[in-house]
């Protein structure tokens, strides 16, 4: 039987560990609804953009932009991956990574010149070790991506793309599907693919829209700002995406360290009757050795 | 009588949604007024004012360009950013402002960049130092 002490030493960790886990799982939880929260409300945004695209173009504009038009030689591309800051996630970090690789494998036998750009630390620590140099990495994003904070990022995208810098611009982040899916994508930003409502069908019922100053001078602005919420709305994602990943993740630890807890007060009560045991039969012994 | 619905977006939250007698926006080339009854409309915002006026009561924002639509007395702002104007720092606002004409543009890129941070600067500064007067 295996040492009481030993016994009862392990079961106040895996205790304590479990109440770092259950902690760690209720933080996730309260930092997941308040990430959702935000991400509606970019949701909130993007449909009204949306609206007004389709109403731009039932008002007869030419949807035509350089954004919007994909490049007839891809020569430079940049991929962008999100992971996190911290572990403790699951298989977060780990499947993006691996679609990040792959995606980047790909990227570099069609383009000749591919840059990546990393954030998150978990990210950028698995690049450094698979020896893959990186342009830019970010560690400012946590659990609440700034507007202020990803706009800067974008701008530099539209200006390189626009100046004929860069010709794509890949994407690789944890789509939020909905709270129990989540999923790797890998995206293409730029060239924009579309916009969205520029299909007919969505806009309003004939409202005849007066457009100032020109709806030419509307659509200049609307591509670039359709780009950089996109943009922000997968930052949005990928950091929802993160704490669902860490609040299972943790959620499945607290249970395992239940279960843990469990199988050891069962040998520690085991171990502490058959000690009880062997001591009353020495003393049994012992009586009977007197009395004879 | 009719009211005005006047709801602003930003990326990151729904700053204000209120109903109130009149709006005015602040658009690319100009302000615009808008009082219940106003024709359907998209429009380029620029950097400015939006004063919402409910009664005798007057609220203002700082709106950093976007979009607008009106329709049906109902009045939607996309913007990047849009602050109320007690919120506004003058001081700090006229240091990004000297900064930002103080800077080098080499390129047409560097220059609309330039053009973009001082029309910014001048239209917080105008919005900031109005707030301080009533």
């Amino acid at each position: 039987m295996a040492n009481l002490r030993v016994l009862a030493k392990r079961r106040r960790s895996v205790r304590i560990i479990r109440k770092i886990t259950r902690t760690m799982e209720l933080i996730a939880t309260a930092r997941f609804k308040k990430a959702m929260d935000r991400a509606h409300a970019a949701t909130a945004y993007t449909r009204r953009i949306t609206q007004l695209v389709a109403n731009l173009v039932h008002g007869g504009v030419e949807i035509d932009h350089p954004l919007l038009q994909p490049r007839e030689e891809t020569n430079r591309a940049v991929l962008l991956v999100l992971t996190a800051n911290r572990g403790l996630c699951g298989g977060f970090n780990t499947n993006l990574i691996r679609a990040a690789q792959q995606q980047l494998n790909e990227l570099r036998a069609e383009v000749p010149e591919v840059s990546v750009e990393v954030a998150g630390k978990r990210g950028i620590a698995a690049f450094r070790n698979r020896k893959i140099d990186m342009a830019e990495q970010f560690t400012q994003f946590e659990d609440k991506p700034r507007y202020d904070e990803v706009e800067p990022i974008a701008q530099r995208y539209l200006d390189a793309y626009i100046t004929g810098e860069l010709d794509r611009v890949d994407m690789v982040y944890m789509r939020f599907e909905s709270a129990s899916r989540q999923s790797v994508a890998v995206e293409t930003l730029l060239p924009l693919g579309g916009l969205a409502g520029s299909e007919e069908g969505q806009a309003e019922q004939d409202v005849p829209f007066e457009f100032l100053p020109s709806a030419e001078s509307i659509l200049e602005e609307v591509v670039p700002t359709s780009f950089k919420v996109k943009l922000f709305k997968c930052f949005l994602d990928a950091a929802v995406s993160e704490q669902i990943a860490r609040m299972v993740a943790m959620k499945s630890a607290t249970e395992n360290a239940d279960g843990l807890i469990r199988d050891l007060t069962t040998l520690y009560n085991r171990a502490r009757q058959s000690r009880i045991t062997s001591e009353i039969l020495d003393v049994i012994g012992g009586v009977e050795a007197v009395a004879k | 009588m009719a009211r005005i619905q006047c709801v602003v977006v930003t990326p990151e939250a729904t700053v204000c949604d209120a109903e109130v007698d009149f709006v005015v926006i602040p658009l690319y080339d100009g302000e615009v007024g808008i009082a219940p009854g106003h024709t359907p409309m998209i429009g380029r915002l620029g950097y400015g004012e939006m004063r919402l006026r409910d009664g005798q009561h007057t609220d203002r924002y700082y709106i950093d360009g976007g979009f607008a639509e009106v329709r049906d007395d109902m009045v939607t702002l996309l913007t990047n950013r849009a602050v109320p104007a007690s919120e506004l720092d003058s001081t700090a606002i006229q240091q990004n402002l000297s900064a930002a004409i103080g800077k080098v543009a080499k390129t047409t890129e560097e220059m609309s960049v330039r053009d973009r941070l001082i029309a910014q600067g001048r239209g917080q500064l105008r919005v900031a130092q109005r707030a301080g007067t009533d």
